[in-house]
Protein backbone atom coordinates (compact mmCIF):
# COMPACT_ATOMS: atom_id res chain seq x y z
CA UNK A 1 0.00 0.00 0.00
CA UNK A 2 1.03 3.59 -0.65
CA UNK A 3 0.22 7.53 0.28
CA UNK A 4 -3.43 7.51 -1.30
CA UNK A 5 -4.37 4.17 1.65
CA UNK A 6 -2.18 4.76 4.52
CA UNK A 7 -2.87 8.27 4.69
CA UNK A 8 -5.74 9.78 2.97
CA UNK A 9 -7.74 6.25 2.81
CA UNK A 10 -7.08 6.19 6.78
CA UNK A 11 -8.14 9.05 7.54
CA UNK A 12 -11.45 8.59 5.83
CA UNK A 13 -11.99 5.24 7.79
CA UNK A 14 -10.71 7.33 11.17
CA UNK A 15 -13.35 9.83 10.54
CA UNK A 16 -16.19 7.14 9.42
CA UNK A 17 -15.33 5.24 12.79
CA UNK A 18 -16.01 8.53 14.90
CA UNK A 19 -12.63 10.19 15.28
CA UNK A 20 -12.76 14.35 14.84
CA UNK A 21 -10.95 16.22 11.93
CA UNK A 22 -7.73 16.33 14.39
CA UNK A 23 -7.53 13.00 15.84
CA UNK A 24 -7.98 11.23 12.25
CA UNK A 25 -4.86 13.71 11.26
CA UNK A 26 -2.76 12.13 13.90
CA UNK A 27 -3.98 8.87 12.91
CA UNK A 28 -3.55 9.10 9.59
CA UNK A 29 0.31 10.86 9.79
CA UNK A 30 1.37 8.02 11.92
CA UNK A 31 0.37 5.20 9.96
CA UNK A 32 2.00 6.77 6.59
CA UNK A 33 4.88 7.67 8.73
CA UNK A 34 5.19 3.18 9.05
CA UNK A 35 6.77 3.73 5.91
CA UNK A 36 9.58 6.34 6.30
CA UNK A 37 10.39 5.79 10.08
CA UNK A 38 14.04 4.35 8.94
CA UNK A 39 16.95 3.65 11.24
CA UNK A 40 18.71 7.09 9.12
CA UNK A 41 15.36 8.95 9.98
CA UNK A 42 15.79 8.47 13.72
CA UNK A 43 19.75 8.55 13.59
CA UNK A 44 18.80 12.08 12.25
CA UNK A 45 16.91 13.22 14.81
CA UNK A 46 18.88 11.46 17.65
CA UNK A 47 16.48 8.88 18.65
CA UNK A 48 16.49 4.92 19.38
CA UNK A 49 17.27 3.34 16.38
CA UNK A 50 15.50 0.03 17.13
CA UNK A 51 12.53 2.19 16.48
CA UNK A 52 13.14 1.69 13.10
CA UNK A 53 10.14 0.82 11.30
CA UNK A 54 11.40 0.69 7.76
CA UNK A 55 14.79 0.38 5.74
CA UNK A 56 15.06 2.51 3.00
CA UNK A 57 16.11 1.66 -0.59
CA UNK A 58 20.08 2.20 0.25
CA UNK A 59 19.76 0.55 3.76
CA UNK A 60 18.37 -2.37 2.11
CA UNK A 61 21.37 -3.01 -0.49
CA UNK A 62 23.72 -2.22 2.34
CA UNK A 63 21.78 -4.57 4.92
CA UNK A 64 23.85 -7.64 6.37
CA UNK A 65 22.10 -10.70 5.54
CA UNK A 66 24.40 -12.47 8.31
CA UNK A 67 21.97 -14.05 11.81
CA UNK A 68 22.05 -10.55 12.93
CA UNK A 69 21.38 -8.26 10.28
CA UNK A 70 18.73 -11.19 9.17
CA UNK A 71 16.50 -10.74 12.50
CA UNK A 72 16.54 -7.00 12.36
CA UNK A 73 15.11 -7.28 8.52
CA UNK A 74 12.82 -9.95 9.99
CA UNK A 75 12.01 -7.84 13.05
CA UNK A 76 11.20 -4.93 10.97
CA UNK A 77 9.11 -6.03 8.05
CA UNK A 78 7.73 -8.98 9.72
CA UNK A 79 5.94 -6.60 12.47
CA UNK A 80 5.04 -3.88 10.60
CA UNK A 81 4.12 -4.82 7.08
CA UNK A 82 3.58 -8.53 6.64
CA UNK A 83 2.28 -9.57 9.98
CA UNK A 84 2.19 -13.48 10.11
CA UNK A 85 -0.72 -15.39 9.92
CA UNK A 86 -0.12 -18.35 11.78
CA UNK A 87 3.12 -18.98 13.65
CA UNK A 88 1.93 -22.63 14.38
CA UNK A 89 0.93 -23.34 10.73
CA UNK A 90 1.91 -27.16 9.91
CA UNK A 91 2.98 -28.12 6.19
CA UNK A 92 4.35 -31.96 6.48
CA UNK A 93 7.35 -33.45 4.60
CA UNK A 94 9.41 -30.09 4.82
CA UNK A 95 12.50 -28.80 6.77
CA UNK A 96 12.20 -26.75 10.19
CA UNK A 97 13.86 -23.81 8.82
CA UNK A 98 11.07 -24.25 5.67
CA UNK A 99 8.21 -24.71 8.00
CA UNK A 100 9.82 -21.42 9.97
CA UNK A 101 9.59 -19.57 7.27
CA UNK A 102 6.62 -20.91 5.40
CA UNK A 103 4.94 -19.72 9.01
CA UNK A 104 5.75 -15.92 8.35
CA UNK A 105 3.23 -15.78 5.22
CA UNK A 106 1.25 -12.74 5.76
CA UNK A 107 -2.52 -13.19 5.59
CA UNK A 108 -5.28 -11.06 7.16
CA UNK A 109 -7.62 -12.08 10.13
CA UNK A 110 -4.86 -13.89 11.47
CA UNK A 111 -4.14 -13.59 15.67
CA UNK A 112 -1.65 -11.57 15.55
CA UNK A 113 -4.19 -9.23 14.29
CA UNK A 114 -5.89 -9.16 16.85
CA UNK A 115 -2.89 -8.52 19.45
CA UNK A 116 -1.82 -5.76 17.31
CA UNK A 117 -5.10 -4.12 17.20
CA UNK A 118 -5.03 -4.75 21.00
CA UNK A 119 -1.64 -3.51 22.19
CA UNK A 120 -2.73 0.02 20.70
CA UNK A 121 -6.48 -0.12 22.64
CA UNK A 122 -5.74 2.73 25.80
CA UNK A 123 -2.92 3.52 24.40
CA UNK A 124 -2.08 7.43 21.88
CA UNK A 125 -3.01 8.25 18.30
CA UNK A 126 0.67 7.37 17.14
CA UNK A 127 -0.50 3.45 18.55
CA UNK A 128 -3.74 3.74 16.26
CA UNK A 129 -2.38 4.89 13.44
CA UNK A 130 0.56 2.59 13.18
CA UNK A 131 -1.83 -0.74 14.08
CA UNK A 132 -3.79 0.50 10.96
CA UNK A 133 -0.77 0.38 9.04
CA UNK A 134 -0.17 -3.03 10.21
CA UNK A 135 -3.94 -3.99 9.58
CA UNK A 136 -4.32 -2.69 6.05
CA UNK A 137 -0.68 -4.56 5.01
CA UNK A 138 -1.77 -7.95 6.06
CA UNK A 139 -4.56 -7.54 2.85
CA UNK A 140 -2.11 -5.72 0.16
CA UNK A 141 0.78 -8.16 1.33
CA UNK A 142 -0.91 -11.71 2.28
CA UNK A 143 0.78 -14.45 0.43
CA UNK A 144 4.46 -13.10 1.03
CA UNK A 145 6.83 -13.16 4.29
CA UNK A 146 8.59 -10.02 5.89
CA UNK A 147 11.97 -12.27 5.94
CA UNK A 148 14.28 -12.60 2.75
CA UNK A 149 12.96 -16.29 1.52
CA UNK A 150 13.53 -17.39 -2.07
CA UNK A 151 11.32 -20.52 -1.46
CA UNK A 152 8.50 -18.47 -0.08
CA UNK A 153 8.56 -14.47 -1.70
CA UNK A 154 9.96 -16.06 -5.57
CA UNK A 155 8.16 -15.68 -8.27
CA UNK A 156 8.30 -16.69 -11.76
CA UNK A 157 6.97 -15.96 -15.41
CA UNK A 158 3.76 -16.93 -15.15
CA UNK A 159 2.67 -14.13 -13.78
CA UNK A 160 -0.92 -12.86 -15.16
CA UNK A 161 -3.31 -9.12 -15.01
CA UNK A 162 -6.90 -9.63 -15.52
CA UNK A 163 -8.00 -7.14 -17.22
CA UNK A 164 -11.51 -5.45 -16.85
CA UNK A 165 -12.72 -6.35 -20.22
CA UNK A 166 -12.06 -9.82 -18.99
CA UNK A 167 -9.45 -10.87 -20.85
CA UNK A 168 -5.79 -12.07 -19.31
CA UNK A 169 -2.46 -10.38 -20.21
CA UNK A 170 0.71 -11.44 -19.41
CA UNK A 171 2.58 -8.90 -17.12
CA UNK A 172 6.54 -8.55 -18.15
CA UNK A 173 8.62 -7.40 -15.70
CA UNK A 174 12.20 -5.48 -15.12
CA UNK A 175 14.25 -4.54 -13.06
CA UNK A 176 14.89 -0.50 -13.43
CA UNK A 177 13.89 1.06 -10.09
CA UNK A 178 13.81 4.12 -11.48
CA UNK A 179 11.34 3.49 -14.27
CA UNK A 180 8.00 3.89 -13.12
CA UNK A 181 5.51 0.99 -14.02
CA UNK A 182 3.61 1.13 -17.16
CA UNK A 183 0.10 0.21 -17.18
CA UNK A 184 -1.00 0.38 -20.56
CA UNK A 185 2.12 -1.95 -21.45
CA UNK A 186 1.61 -4.03 -18.58
CA UNK A 187 4.90 -3.26 -17.43
CA UNK A 188 6.22 -3.29 -13.69
CA UNK A 189 9.36 -2.99 -11.98
CA UNK A 190 10.35 -6.78 -9.43
CA UNK A 191 13.49 -6.96 -7.85
CA UNK A 192 16.25 -8.89 -9.43
CA UNK A 193 15.97 -12.77 -9.50
CA UNK A 194 19.01 -13.95 -6.78
CA UNK A 195 19.15 -17.30 -6.04
CA UNK A 196 20.70 -17.14 -2.29
CA UNK A 197 17.79 -17.89 -0.14
CA UNK A 198 18.70 -14.54 1.88
CA UNK A 199 18.96 -12.37 -0.65
CA UNK A 200 17.49 -9.49 0.42
CA UNK A 201 15.64 -8.95 -2.83
CA UNK A 202 13.97 -12.06 -1.89
CA UNK A 203 12.39 -9.93 0.90
CA UNK A 204 8.12 -9.37 0.72
CA UNK A 205 6.98 -8.50 -2.35
CA UNK A 206 9.98 -7.40 -4.28
CA UNK A 207 9.94 -10.01 -6.91
CA UNK A 208 6.01 -9.01 -7.69
CA UNK A 209 7.11 -5.83 -7.94
CA UNK A 210 4.75 -3.38 -6.54
CA UNK A 211 1.66 -4.76 -7.45
CA UNK A 212 0.16 -5.56 -4.36
CA UNK A 213 0.26 -1.89 -3.86
CA UNK A 214 -2.33 -0.74 -6.60
CA UNK A 215 -5.75 -0.83 -5.13
CA UNK A 216 -7.25 -1.46 -9.24
CA UNK A 217 -5.63 -4.23 -9.94
CA UNK A 218 -6.42 -8.00 -10.16
CA UNK A 219 -3.73 -10.52 -10.87
CA UNK A 220 -2.91 -14.47 -11.17
CA UNK A 221 0.33 -16.44 -10.56
CA UNK A 222 2.01 -19.29 -8.82
CA UNK A 223 3.44 -18.37 -5.54
CA UNK A 224 6.67 -20.19 -4.40
CA UNK A 225 5.04 -21.67 -1.46
CA UNK A 226 2.00 -22.92 -3.49
CA UNK A 227 2.74 -26.03 -4.58
CA UNK A 228 2.05 -24.82 -8.50
CA UNK A 229 -1.24 -23.98 -7.62
CA UNK A 230 -2.11 -20.91 -9.46
CA UNK A 231 -3.70 -18.15 -6.59
CA UNK A 232 -5.61 -15.54 -7.55
CA UNK A 233 -5.12 -11.26 -6.14
CA UNK A 234 -8.26 -9.34 -6.14
CA UNK A 235 -6.93 -5.69 -4.77
CA UNK A 236 -10.21 -3.58 -5.26
CA UNK A 237 -11.88 -6.56 -2.79
CA UNK A 238 -9.23 -6.87 -0.36
CA UNK A 239 -8.54 -3.09 -0.16
CA UNK A 240 -12.68 -2.47 0.26
CA UNK A 241 -12.02 -5.57 3.21
CA UNK A 242 -8.79 -3.44 4.64
CA UNK A 243 -11.21 -0.29 5.35
CA UNK A 244 -13.96 -1.53 6.49
CA UNK A 245 -11.69 -3.20 8.84
CA UNK A 246 -9.97 -0.99 10.00
CA UNK A 247 -13.20 1.20 10.75
CA UNK A 248 -14.26 -1.69 13.02
CA UNK A 249 -10.83 -1.43 14.49
CA UNK A 250 -10.62 2.02 15.27
CA UNK A 251 -14.50 1.87 16.36
CA UNK A 252 -13.11 -0.48 19.21
CA UNK A 253 -10.29 1.57 20.17
CA UNK A 254 -12.57 4.58 20.61
CA UNK A 255 -14.99 2.43 22.87
CA UNK A 256 -17.55 2.13 20.68
CA UNK A 257 -17.18 -1.84 20.42
CA UNK A 258 -16.72 -3.96 23.10
CA UNK A 259 -14.54 -6.50 21.65
CA UNK A 260 -12.71 -6.90 18.53
CA UNK A 261 -13.16 -9.32 16.51
CA UNK A 262 -11.59 -10.93 13.14
CA UNK A 263 -13.57 -11.35 10.17
CA UNK A 264 -15.91 -8.34 10.65
CA UNK A 265 -16.18 -5.42 8.51
CA UNK A 266 -18.31 -2.25 9.33
CA UNK A 267 -19.92 -1.95 5.81
CA UNK A 268 -22.75 -0.36 7.46
CA UNK A 269 -20.45 2.57 7.91
CA UNK A 270 -19.86 3.25 4.38
CA UNK A 271 -23.02 2.87 2.84
CA UNK A 272 -23.88 5.50 0.61
CA UNK A 273 -20.24 6.17 -0.40
CA UNK A 274 -20.17 2.37 -1.32
CA UNK A 275 -19.98 2.69 -4.89
CA UNK A 276 -18.10 5.74 -5.01
CA UNK A 277 -15.14 3.76 -2.68
CA UNK A 278 -14.99 0.81 -5.64
CA UNK A 279 -14.58 3.44 -8.31
CA UNK A 280 -11.80 5.05 -6.75
CA UNK A 281 -10.12 1.67 -5.58
CA UNK A 282 -11.00 0.18 -9.28
CA UNK A 283 -9.61 3.21 -10.81
CA UNK A 284 -6.16 2.31 -13.24
CA UNK A 285 -3.75 4.47 -11.98
CA UNK A 286 -0.44 4.50 -9.92
CA UNK A 287 -1.81 6.85 -7.73
CA UNK A 288 -5.12 7.53 -5.60
CA UNK A 289 -4.10 10.45 -3.40
CA UNK A 290 -6.20 13.11 -5.18
CA UNK A 291 -9.66 11.13 -4.99
CA UNK A 292 -9.11 9.55 -1.50
CA UNK A 293 -8.64 13.37 -0.45
CA UNK A 294 -11.60 14.61 -1.70
CA UNK A 295 -13.52 11.88 -0.10
CA UNK A 296 -12.07 12.74 2.97
CA UNK A 297 -12.53 16.49 2.56
CA UNK A 298 -15.80 16.47 1.90
CA UNK A 299 -16.75 13.69 4.45
CA UNK A 300 -14.69 16.02 7.89
CA UNK A 301 -15.86 19.91 5.87
CA UNK A 302 -12.37 19.97 6.72
CA UNK A 303 -8.92 20.53 4.00
CA UNK A 304 -6.54 17.90 4.39
CA UNK A 305 -2.99 18.97 4.36
CA UNK A 306 -0.54 17.26 2.52
CA UNK A 307 1.48 14.50 4.11
CA UNK A 308 4.97 15.95 4.95
CA UNK A 309 7.52 13.87 6.66
CA UNK A 310 9.64 16.66 8.58
CA UNK A 311 6.07 18.07 10.14
CA UNK A 312 7.08 16.78 13.36
CA UNK A 313 10.93 16.25 13.57
CA UNK A 314 12.29 19.49 14.80
CA UNK A 315 9.64 19.50 18.09
CA UNK A 316 11.16 16.15 18.53
CA UNK A 317 14.68 17.26 18.28
CA UNK A 318 14.43 20.35 20.35
CA UNK A 319 12.62 18.68 23.13
CA UNK A 320 14.71 17.68 26.49
CA UNK A 321 15.30 13.94 26.96
CA UNK A 322 12.74 14.11 29.50
CA UNK A 323 9.83 15.02 27.69
CA UNK A 324 10.91 13.32 24.31
CA UNK A 325 8.21 10.38 24.90
CA UNK A 326 5.12 13.19 25.38
CA UNK A 327 6.13 14.77 21.48
CA UNK A 328 4.30 13.51 18.71
CA UNK A 329 7.50 10.86 17.19
CA UNK A 330 8.00 10.34 20.88
CA UNK A 331 4.49 8.65 21.00
CA UNK A 332 4.84 7.12 17.43
CA UNK A 333 8.12 5.68 18.59
CA UNK A 334 6.90 3.86 22.04
CA UNK A 335 4.51 2.42 19.66
CA UNK A 336 6.96 1.04 17.32
CA UNK A 337 8.66 -0.58 19.92
CA UNK A 338 5.33 -2.05 21.46
CA UNK A 339 4.94 -3.53 18.28
CA UNK A 340 8.04 -4.99 17.24
CA UNK A 341 8.67 -6.39 21.23
CA UNK A 342 5.16 -7.97 20.53
CA UNK A 343 5.62 -9.33 16.98
CA UNK A 344 9.08 -10.88 18.13
CA UNK A 345 7.87 -12.47 21.21
CA UNK A 346 4.97 -14.60 19.50
CA UNK A 347 7.61 -15.61 16.93
CA UNK A 348 10.26 -16.27 19.22
CA UNK A 349 7.71 -18.39 21.62
CA UNK A 350 6.59 -20.30 18.10
CA UNK A 351 10.15 -22.02 18.44
CA UNK A 352 11.94 -19.99 15.41
CA UNK A 353 14.62 -17.16 16.18
CA UNK A 354 14.06 -16.14 12.51
CA UNK A 355 13.32 -12.76 14.39
CA UNK A 356 15.52 -12.91 17.20
CA UNK A 357 15.61 -13.36 21.11
CA UNK A 358 12.93 -11.97 23.41
CA UNK A 359 13.31 -11.66 27.18
CA UNK A 360 10.28 -12.02 28.96
CA UNK A 361 10.20 -8.79 31.62
CA UNK A 362 8.40 -10.60 34.39
CA UNK A 363 10.63 -13.25 34.30
CA UNK A 364 13.89 -12.25 34.01
CA UNK A 365 14.11 -8.62 34.25
CA UNK A 366 15.39 -6.14 32.03
CA UNK A 367 18.03 -7.66 29.27
CA UNK A 368 19.05 -7.11 25.78
CA UNK A 369 18.96 -4.08 23.22
CA UNK A 370 18.60 -0.89 25.80
CA UNK A 371 16.51 1.33 23.49
CA UNK A 372 13.44 -1.42 24.37
CA UNK A 373 13.99 0.36 28.38
CA UNK A 374 11.69 3.03 27.24
CA UNK A 375 9.03 0.56 27.70
CA UNK A 376 9.69 -0.50 30.83
CA UNK A 377 9.83 3.12 31.86
CA UNK A 378 6.64 3.44 30.31
CA UNK A 379 4.97 0.67 32.05
CA UNK A 380 6.41 1.93 35.01
CA UNK A 381 4.76 5.10 34.55
CA UNK A 382 1.40 3.30 33.53
CA UNK A 383 1.55 1.58 37.20
CA UNK A 384 1.93 4.73 39.30
CA UNK B 1 22.39 -15.27 19.45
CA UNK B 2 22.69 -18.39 21.33
CA UNK B 3 25.77 -18.70 23.60
CA UNK B 4 27.15 -21.17 20.63
CA UNK B 5 26.97 -19.01 17.71
CA UNK B 6 28.71 -16.45 19.40
CA UNK B 7 31.41 -18.92 20.02
CA UNK B 8 31.32 -19.89 16.65
CA UNK B 9 31.40 -16.08 15.65
CA UNK B 10 34.21 -15.50 17.57
CA UNK B 11 36.64 -18.73 16.52
CA UNK B 12 35.97 -17.81 12.59
CA UNK B 13 36.80 -14.20 13.30
CA UNK B 14 40.26 -15.15 14.57
CA UNK B 15 40.80 -17.98 11.89
CA UNK B 16 39.92 -15.62 9.47
CA UNK B 17 42.98 -13.20 11.79
CA UNK B 18 45.22 -16.46 11.03
CA UNK B 19 44.83 -15.87 7.58
CA UNK B 20 45.65 -12.47 7.12
CA UNK B 21 48.92 -12.81 9.29
CA UNK B 22 49.58 -15.89 6.57
CA UNK B 23 49.06 -13.35 3.93
CA UNK B 24 51.02 -10.56 5.38
CA UNK B 25 54.50 -12.52 6.17
CA UNK B 26 54.18 -14.23 2.94
CA UNK B 27 52.85 -12.05 0.22
CA UNK B 28 54.57 -14.13 -2.57
CA UNK B 29 52.87 -17.32 -1.86
CA UNK B 30 49.42 -15.68 -0.95
CA UNK B 31 47.83 -15.69 -4.47
CA UNK B 32 47.96 -19.70 -4.82
CA UNK B 33 46.22 -19.92 -1.00
CA UNK B 34 43.19 -17.38 -2.23
CA UNK B 35 42.76 -19.59 -5.43
CA UNK B 36 42.87 -22.11 -2.75
CA UNK B 37 40.53 -20.43 -0.45
CA UNK B 38 37.88 -19.37 -3.49
CA UNK B 39 37.95 -23.11 -4.88
CA UNK B 40 37.21 -24.49 -1.45
CA UNK B 41 34.47 -21.74 -1.16
CA UNK B 42 32.89 -22.68 -4.58
CA UNK B 43 33.20 -26.17 -3.80
CA UNK B 44 31.15 -25.50 -0.22
CA UNK B 45 28.96 -23.56 -2.15
CA UNK B 46 28.17 -26.55 -4.52
CA UNK B 47 27.37 -28.80 -1.35
CA UNK B 48 25.22 -25.81 0.53
CA UNK B 49 23.25 -25.58 -2.99
CA UNK B 50 22.43 -29.33 -3.00
CA UNK B 51 21.91 -29.42 0.42
CA UNK B 52 19.54 -26.46 0.43
CA UNK B 53 17.47 -27.90 -2.62
CA UNK B 54 16.94 -30.96 -1.14
CA UNK B 55 15.48 -29.33 2.45
CA UNK B 56 14.07 -26.51 1.19
CA UNK B 57 13.85 -25.55 -2.57
CA UNK B 58 12.26 -28.48 -3.98
CA UNK B 59 9.37 -27.34 -2.55
CA UNK B 60 9.71 -24.14 -4.09
CA UNK B 61 8.49 -23.64 -7.40
CA UNK B 62 10.72 -23.62 -10.06
CA UNK B 63 13.39 -25.06 -7.43
CA UNK B 64 15.02 -27.32 -9.97
CA UNK B 65 17.40 -24.55 -10.85
CA UNK B 66 18.65 -24.89 -7.11
CA UNK B 67 19.60 -28.24 -8.26
CA UNK B 68 21.34 -27.40 -11.36
CA UNK B 69 23.13 -24.45 -9.49
CA UNK B 70 24.52 -26.64 -7.23
CA UNK B 71 25.94 -29.83 -9.47
CA UNK B 72 27.22 -27.09 -11.50
CA UNK B 73 29.30 -24.89 -8.42
CA UNK B 74 30.25 -28.70 -7.54
CA UNK B 75 32.06 -29.07 -10.55
CA UNK B 76 33.57 -25.83 -11.47
CA UNK B 77 34.78 -26.05 -7.57
CA UNK B 78 36.79 -29.53 -8.63
CA UNK B 79 38.28 -28.07 -11.37
CA UNK B 80 39.61 -24.74 -10.02
CA UNK B 81 41.07 -27.35 -7.11
CA UNK B 82 42.25 -29.99 -9.68
CA UNK B 83 44.14 -26.69 -11.39
CA UNK B 84 47.72 -26.04 -10.57
CA UNK B 85 47.78 -22.47 -10.64
CA UNK B 86 44.89 -19.85 -11.29
CA UNK B 87 46.12 -16.48 -13.16
CA UNK B 88 46.37 -13.92 -10.87
CA UNK B 89 44.30 -11.86 -12.90
CA UNK B 90 40.97 -13.88 -12.80
CA UNK B 91 41.51 -13.18 -8.92
CA UNK B 92 42.76 -9.59 -8.87
CA UNK B 93 39.41 -8.86 -11.23
CA UNK B 94 36.91 -10.60 -8.84
CA UNK B 95 38.60 -8.24 -6.20
CA UNK B 96 37.83 -5.54 -8.07
CA UNK B 97 34.32 -5.76 -8.76
CA UNK B 98 33.31 -6.83 -5.09
CA UNK B 99 35.02 -3.90 -4.34
CA UNK B 100 34.00 -1.29 -6.70
CA UNK B 101 30.26 -2.44 -5.84
CA UNK B 102 30.40 -2.00 -2.21
CA UNK B 103 32.16 0.73 -2.70
CA UNK B 104 28.91 2.17 -4.90
CA UNK B 105 26.46 0.97 -2.65
CA UNK B 106 28.45 2.98 0.07
CA UNK B 107 28.79 5.97 -1.83
CA UNK B 108 24.67 5.86 -2.68
CA UNK B 109 24.02 4.96 0.94
CA UNK B 110 25.76 8.49 2.06
CA UNK B 111 23.99 9.74 -0.75
CA UNK B 112 20.77 8.49 0.12
CA UNK B 113 21.50 10.01 4.11
CA UNK B 114 22.81 12.96 3.14
CA UNK B 115 19.42 13.52 1.33
CA UNK B 116 17.20 13.23 4.96
CA UNK B 117 20.15 15.18 6.27
CA UNK B 118 20.96 12.14 8.39
CA UNK B 119 25.08 10.81 9.41
CA UNK B 120 26.53 10.36 5.74
CA UNK B 121 30.36 10.62 6.20
CA UNK B 122 31.47 7.49 7.78
CA UNK B 123 29.63 6.11 4.78
CA UNK B 124 30.79 8.25 2.17
CA UNK B 125 34.17 7.32 3.66
CA UNK B 126 34.03 3.90 3.46
CA UNK B 127 32.68 3.74 0.01
CA UNK B 128 35.50 5.87 -1.22
CA UNK B 129 38.38 3.75 0.30
CA UNK B 130 36.21 0.80 -1.23
CA UNK B 131 36.38 2.17 -4.65
CA UNK B 132 40.14 3.64 -4.05
CA UNK B 133 40.87 -0.13 -3.48
CA UNK B 134 39.45 -1.33 -6.49
CA UNK B 135 41.08 0.86 -8.54
CA UNK B 136 44.38 -0.17 -6.73
CA UNK B 137 43.45 -3.82 -8.17
CA UNK B 138 43.07 -2.38 -11.63
CA UNK B 139 46.31 -0.38 -12.04
CA UNK B 140 48.29 -3.08 -10.01
CA UNK B 141 46.62 -5.98 -12.21
CA UNK B 142 49.84 -8.14 -12.89
CA UNK B 143 50.88 -8.30 -9.01
CA UNK B 144 50.78 -10.80 -6.99
CA UNK B 145 51.84 -9.15 -3.66
CA UNK B 146 49.26 -6.30 -4.10
CA UNK B 147 46.58 -9.21 -4.56
CA UNK B 148 47.59 -10.69 -1.08
CA UNK B 149 47.53 -7.08 0.57
CA UNK B 150 44.01 -6.08 -1.18
CA UNK B 151 42.53 -9.64 -0.06
CA UNK B 152 44.13 -9.33 3.65
CA UNK B 153 42.61 -6.22 4.10
CA UNK B 154 39.13 -7.42 2.79
CA UNK B 155 39.70 -10.43 5.09
CA UNK B 156 40.50 -8.18 7.97
CA UNK B 157 37.55 -6.42 7.97
CA UNK B 158 34.92 -9.39 7.39
CA UNK B 159 36.86 -11.06 10.51
CA UNK B 160 36.97 -8.03 12.19
CA UNK B 161 32.90 -7.90 11.54
CA UNK B 162 32.65 -11.43 12.90
CA UNK B 163 34.01 -10.90 15.80
CA UNK B 164 32.17 -7.72 16.48
CA UNK B 165 28.95 -9.32 16.10
CA UNK B 166 29.73 -11.42 18.59
CA UNK B 167 29.02 -9.07 21.70
CA UNK B 168 26.29 -6.42 21.10
CA UNK B 169 23.27 -7.32 23.55
CA UNK B 170 20.63 -8.68 20.90
CA UNK B 171 17.40 -9.82 22.93
CA UNK B 172 14.34 -8.03 22.69
CA UNK B 173 12.48 -7.31 25.94
CA UNK B 174 9.03 -7.53 26.00
CA UNK B 175 7.03 -6.75 28.84
CA UNK B 176 3.07 -8.79 29.00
Amino acid sequence: MQEDFHYYATYCAAFLAGYSHAESLDICYSAQFVDLCSASLLAKIRAPRAAATTQLAMEMADARTDLLGLQNITRIWASFHFLPYDLYAEKKGVSRLYRQKYRLICQPNGSLVEDTVRLAKGSSLQAVGLAMHVLADTWAHRNFAGTPSLVINNTNEHFYELLPDGTERQIKFRHNPTAPDDLERGLFTNSLYQMGENAVMNLGHGRAGHLPDYSFIRYKYLPAWGGYRELLKDNPSDYLHAFCQMIEAMKYLRGERERFEKERYDRAAIEGLEDEIQTILCTRRLDACADWKALGERLSGQPIEAFSVEKYQQAYRDTPESGKDETFLGKFILAALAQKSMVTNKIYRSGSLLAGFSVDYEQKGFRGIKDFRKLVEQAREGEG
Amino acid sequence: MTGLQRIRSVLAGLLMLAGVALLLVQPEAGYRIIALILSVVLLIDGVRSLWFYFSMARHMVGGRLILFRGIIALDLGMFAYSLQEIPPVYILLYLLVANLFAGVIDVLRAMEAKRMESRWRLNLAIGIANILLALSCGFCFRNPTLLAYVYAAGLAYSACLRIAQAFPKTAIVYIP
